[in-house]
């Protein structure tokens, strides 16, 4: 079985962003960078499937600059058996129509049985590329995945849906399945795997290789909303605290 | 009447050949049972433990002739050194025997076991067999009736216990029996009193039955001597011999540093210790060195709060399994539970009469679990791993927030280009904990008040790898360690100072073998010494204390003074804790456990929040960010926050600064 | 404008937050007409154009079908903006819907303001304007953030015609067992902390949790000591939480607690101590004894 696992790497969250000169996008200095952890949940699906089968052969690609080698030589100390960087120093200026079209080109004539992606990142957070990317290759897309099983052709897919309801869904290979938190516990790599990842095959593939896709989003500007770290302080009597309060959380939050 | 006695009397000279041939058969045995043990210990790996061969031939003679590690525990210790110093001298004795009996008499004619030499022996052999007596008797009732908690009895404590009487009292009956028949009503027999003692039930016998009744003894004695002899390869008694050759090999130190992995080595299949050919032959060694006195089991504050690991257990098990199926996995065995519990407090080691090193042992077995198996006590732990992986710090923090704390005082950012007389490593608790930023805040400010530029690594520092590396994490420690150390060198900074004891005996000790050897000192004792010099000048100011001795300050690197001493000028006055200084109890977060959930047992940091809260002091100093977060919490937790506010000295000082 | 609002039915109902999609529209006066998969009975409260199809044919879950729906409905409504909302539904299918009128997405929106529409980004630590560059573009919204329209009015229904497809198959709902609280997933928090004094207290935490529909929770020292079962520990040790409302009641704010809930989109603490560290990272800090507070709020909101 031919399986593919397709991740983003993206600024740990706790990283003090600045919007860069542009206005478009923040500043790469200071951050600190990881695999956006929906992916994480991928891959380890995706380990955990080929270790089910045995025999299976399993492709990790992530688009961007070179500082995602680390996030791949994490996935394949995690246990893949290739990794596919497809090199691209602008990947943040891409849509996710863009990306999905990079990696469904990169897809087409391989032949993957099962594509494994993360719901969405936890930059961006759009949640497209997924379905795009099945779409694109004409596989079923199942998302939002927190429980994966796969019998016989047949892939088995819990979806989480609001309020702690969950859906149970069905579709035969080839199939996308986008992965949610809580899927699976990824491992953490053992050190004779990380030195064997170093060993491991890392295809380089030009973006434009790949892409021929113009943009169809375009980012008008990137800030910070209001600023945060200076609360509003309170002082007085309770009834009145109360109101307050009252009046603060049905302007401020979508909760009264 | 000559004042002397007959050596050889009633059983004659003749008894010589026989007693040699079966002495000489008992160390036959004594030997080959040795033997046997070594192929256990050659499971081992190698570790060359003959270096500074006087240090370790002065330590065997301080241990074992002078009792310095038993004493050091009254009770029990003391009985087992009053018991060791009788025995010695009643061995001295029988080599005194042997001596003039059997080489230079009859070769030389001498004798020397005459006259008021000979009255002195007879006086101190008697006392010796009876405080010998005495101290066993007091050790059984100590084991069979008050029975401390948790003692381990097994048969060869009984067997110890009533051959060594056995023998005393046969030796005493066989003098009792000959001075019956011999010294009885001598001015003589004054200087044997005990022995008197038992002449007495053989006084109405005729000489023939005294003397038949003497050989009788004699040779049960004997065969009791011969019995002992046999008995030390396969009882507990072995201690006789492994205790002080595992005294000679202990660790010469530095103390807590731990064993550095070769990572890159492309032979290695694993890591870390699984089975116990992973392990050292030491390790091996010190398992079957130990002697059940659960010292370490005592003052081990993961057992005394109902955790699993009872470090003489672990220390057992591995003895076990070398000897009885080395094939089997230890990790099972020990059992992961009792592996995480560890907060390498080093209590253990400290206390430990034979020398005993559990620590590397368990971050051994750490190692196996966390390299070759990618497990942790559980996923707060992961994260955390992953964390320091991404962010340089386990908490998760924006690494370019690390030097905030910092803003508004005088420090240089080395890593900036900066330069400055020392370099403070900060750590990450100091650097990224509100409450932990005062200590930061505060030894910058004593360090300028005293004149002395402080630089840091601003937001390039990196966790120093400590928890990590406790917790079995070679890889990410080294990792983290060599990113600091090409820093810290490219900055050309001459000297280190941490505030943290965790960083500091990581830089100071561990950092060593990965190329960093400048000096590196703790705040405290950096502190001490501008104090001395009269930098420092600081105002005394009543402050009614308690002082917490961190386990990597105190146990780790024996800074007990330097925090006293500043606290002393600062004008505190300490009410110390019944667990202070080397007995000190850790505060949880040792062993990287502050990076874990401690789901088992009682709280370890509230148990010692209590213990400062009985001191009836107000305030809970201590020299260490980890353990301020750890008291924080237990403070709370154990209901205290009314009467007891921990404070780091470093604070105090500061408040304390002479304008 | 002219705008396809696509609203979600599930378990044989029509779910509340369909009526934000027509509050998006209103706030930028467009002109729309509504989708849904669902049933005759369950129809929105709304006066306009209703595309239905009948769920007993396409089912509640059948992605490819459902986009082929759309597609119908869009192009009969002459649409020029699918809306969806950003759920477990519309993430899902908006996607395909967007591929196959070559019309770019724009996700999440929470604001439309004049020169695009506002996205959260990292963990909405930012925001991002968006704009698409094709003709027609679908567009998902974050669920709360757009005021939901009162209901009121008929739909004039025009029915779909279902023809069988689809390439998934729906093997129905599963609920979420009792027990394990997974406040990762509430949307509001309220947690005790070491000043609600004693166990007897935490009674009034869970009432205010309750009164704002949310869950409750606690910061380590309360889980410690016993008061609040495990499952319910906010922070690095417990769990990572981001609700839309973290309530922090009685909580100085440790740096392990504050890394667990620090992603909260509103933070509102009470605290006797208005220097605690909680303030740093809260958007409102009342100064009060949680345990005059609490009851006082919960019965205002009980009301």
């Amino acid at each position: 079985m031919n399986i593919l696992v397709c991740i983003k790497q993206v600024p740990d969250m706790e990283s003090r962003f600045k919007v860069d000169a542009a206005g478009t996008w923040f500043e790469e200095s200071d951050l600190a960078w990881r695999i956006n952890e929906y992916d994480e949940f991928a891959i380890e699906q995706a380990v955990q499937l080929k270790e089910q089968l045995g025999d299976a052969d399993l492709t990790v690609l992530s688009i961007g600059p070179a500082r995602l080698k680390e996030a791949l030589k994490k996935a394949l100390a995690m246990g893949c058996d290739r990794a596919v960087h497809v090199v691209d120093a602008a990947a943040h200026e891409k849509d996710p129509f863009q990306i999905a079209s990079s990696i469904a080109a990169f897809a087409k004539d391989k032949s993957f049985d099962v594509i494994f992606t993360g719901m969405q990142s936890q930059d961006r957070g759009s949640g497209q590329v997924a379905v795009l990317v099945g779409e694109l290759l004409s596989i079923p897309s199942l998302t939002t995945a927190v429980e994966f099983a796969l019998e016989g052709d047949t892939i088995s897919v819990r979806r989480e849906l609001e309020g702690g309801l969950k859906a149970v869904v069905k579709a035969k290979v080839p199939a996308l399945v986008s992965c949610q938190l809580g899927l699976n516990t990824p491992r953490y790599p053992t050190l004779p795997n990380i030195m064997k990842a170093k060993r491991k095959e890392l295809l380089e593939v030009p973006v434009a290789d790949l892409l021929t896709e113009e943009a169809r989003l375009e980012t008008v500007s990137l800030a910070y909303p209001e600023k945060k770290g200076s609360a509003l302080v309170l002082e007085g009597e309770v009834g009145d605290l109360v109101e307050k309060v009252i009046g603060i959380l049905k302007e401020k939050t979508a909760v009264l | 009447m000559e004042l002397t006695r007959e050596l050889y009397w009633n059983v004659g000279h003749s008894v010589l050949i026989p007693m040699y041939l079966l002495v000489a058969a008992a160390f036959g045995v004594l030997i080959w049972g040795l033997r046997k043990r070594l192929a256990a210990y050659r499971l081992g790996q190698p570790l060359d433990r003959t270096d500074q061969r006087g240090e370790r031939i002065s330590g065997v003679l301080r241990d074992i002739f002078l009792q310095a590690r038993v004493l050091r525990v009254k009770g029990a210790g003391s009985a087992h050194g009053i018991f060791f110093f009788g025995f010695v001298l009643l061995t001295i004795g029988t080599t005194l025997v042997f001596l003039q009996a059997d080489l230079l008499d009859p070769l030389f004619g001498v004798r020397f076991l005459t006259g008021n030499f000979y009255l002195f022996f007879s006086i101190v052999l008697d006392l010796a067999g009876l405080a010998a007596i005495v101290m066993l008797l007091g050790l059984a009732v100590r084991r069979y009736l008050l029975r401390p908690k948790d003692l381990p009895n097994v048969g060869d404590n009984a067997l110890m216990l009533g051959l060594l009487l056995a023998i005393l009292l046969t030796g005493f009956l066989l003098e009792g029996a000959r001075m019956a028949a011999t010294e009885l009503g001598t001015d003589l027999s004054w200087w044997s009193p005990i022995g008197l003692l038992f002449a007495q039930p053989f006084a109405g016998m005729g000489e023939t039955a005294q003397r038949s009744v003497h050989t009788g003894l004699w040779w049960f004695h004997f065969a009791l001597v011969l019995g002992f002899f046999c008995a030390i390869p396969f009882t507990r008694l072995r201690h006789l011999l492994l205790t002080p050759t595992n005294i000679f090999f202990r660790n010469l130190g530095p103390t807590g540093k731990l064993r550095s992995l070769d990572l890159e080595d492309e032979e290695a299949e694993s890591f870390g210790a699984a089975k116990v050919a992973d392990l050292t032959w030491k390790d091996i060694f010190d398992g079957d060195a130990c002697t059940y006195c659960k010292r370490c089991q005592d003052r081990c504050p993961a057992w005394n709060t109902d955790k699993p690991l009872s470090p003489m257990k672990v220390v057992n098990q591995i003895q076990e399994v070398s000897f009885d199926n080395p094939e089997a996995n230890l990790i099972e065995t020990v059992t992961t539970d009792v592996l995480w519990s560890c907060t390498t407090c080093r209590a253990c080691e400290e206390i430990c009469p034979a020398a005993i090193e559990h620590v590397s042992k368990i971050i051994d077995m750490r190692r196996n679990l966390v390299l070759m198996e990618g497990e942790f006590p559980g996923e707060e732990v992961t994260k955390a791993m992953e964390s320091a992986e991404v962010n340089g710090n386990p908490l998760g923090m924006a690494p370019a927030a690390r030097a905030d704390w910092a803003e508004g005082l005088e420090v240089a950012d080395l890593a900036a280009g900066e330069t400055a007389e020392v370099l403070y490593f900060v750590g990450c608790y100091a650097a990224f904990d509100k409450r932990n930023q005062k200590i930061a805040r505060a030894f910058v400010q004593l360090c300028s008040a005293a004149g002395v530029k402080v630089g840091i690594l601003g937001k390039e520092e990196k966790c120093c790898g400590e928890p990590m590396r406790k917790l079995g994490n070679e890889y990410l420690y080294q990792m983290l360690a060599a990113e600091n150390i090409e820093l810290i060198q490219s900055t050309g900074v001459q000297k280190i100072v941490s505030a943290c004891p965790h960083c500091f005996n990581t830089l100071a000790k561990d950092y060593v073998d990965l190329g960093l050897e400048l000096p590196v000192e703790h705040a405290n004792s950096f502190l001490a010494e501008l104090l001395q010099s009269g930098k420092l000048k600081l105002k005394s100011e009543n402050l009614d204390c308690t002082y917490h001795d961190s386990c990597y300050l105190g146990r780790h690197n024996e800074l007990y003074s330097a925090p006293r001493q500043l606290l002393a000028a600062a004008g505190a006055s300490i009410r110390e804790m019944e667990k202070s200084r080397s007995e000190s109890f850790c505060c949880s977060a040792g062993g990287g456990r502050i990076l874990a959930e401690e789901n088992l047992g009682e709280r370890m940091n509230q148990t010692r929040a209590k213990m400062a809260a009985e001191t009836g002091a107000a305030t809970l100093v201590s020299s260490c960010p980890f353990c301020m977060s750890m008291f924080e919490d237990g403070i709370k937790g154990a209901d205290l926050d009314e009467q007891l506010k921990p404070l780091d000295l470093l604070e105090i000082l500061a408040e304390r600064i002479e304008a | 404008m002219k705008a396809l609002l696509v609203g979600e039915y599930r378990e044989g109902k029509l779910l509340e937050s369909s009526y934000e999609l027509i509050g998006f529209a209103q706030t930028l006066g467009a002109e729309f007409e509504l989708f849904l998969v669902g049933s005759t009975d369950q129809l929105p409260q709304v006066d306009g154009k209703l595309h239905l199809a009948d769920v007993a044919a396409a089912g509640e879950f059948n992605p490819a079908l459902h986009k082929q729906l759309v597609l119908d409905a869009a192009q009969k409504a002459g649409a020029d903006t699918i809306v969806f909302l950003h759920s477990s539904y519309g993430w899902d299918l908006a996607p395909r819907v967007a591929l196959a009128l070559n019309a770019a997405q724009v996700s999440e929106v929470v604001e439309a303001a004049a020169d695009g529409y506002l996205l959260p980004a990292c963990n909405s630590k930012l925001r991002r304007t968006v704009k698409a560059t094709t003709d027609r573009s679908v567009v998902t919204l974050q669920v709360g953030a757009f005021m939901a329209a009162e209901p009121g009015g008929t739909p004039q229904v025009e029915e779909l015609s279902v023809a069988a497809g689809g390439n998934t198959e729906f093997g129905g709902y599963e609920q979420a067992e009792a027990g394990e609280v997974d406040l990762g997933k509430a949307e509001v928090i309220v947690s005790a902390g070491r000043g609600v004094g004693k166990p007897e207290n935490v009674a009034m935490i869970e009432a205010l949790a309750k009164a704002l529909g949310g869950e409750y929770g606690a910061s380590r020292p309360v889980v410690d000591a016993g008061w609040v079962p495990h499952d319910r520990q906010v922070g690095t040790t417990g769990q990572v939480v981001s609700p839309k409302l973290y309530v922090a009641c009685g909580i100085s704010g440790a740096i392990q607690h504050l890394a667990g809930m620090k992603k909260s989109e509103f933070v509102l603490a009470i605290n006797t101590d208005k220097d605690a560290p909680i303030a740093e990272i809260a958007d409102v800090l009342v100064v009060a004894d949680i345990k005059q507070f609490a009851p006082a709020l919960t019965a205002k909101l009980v009301g």
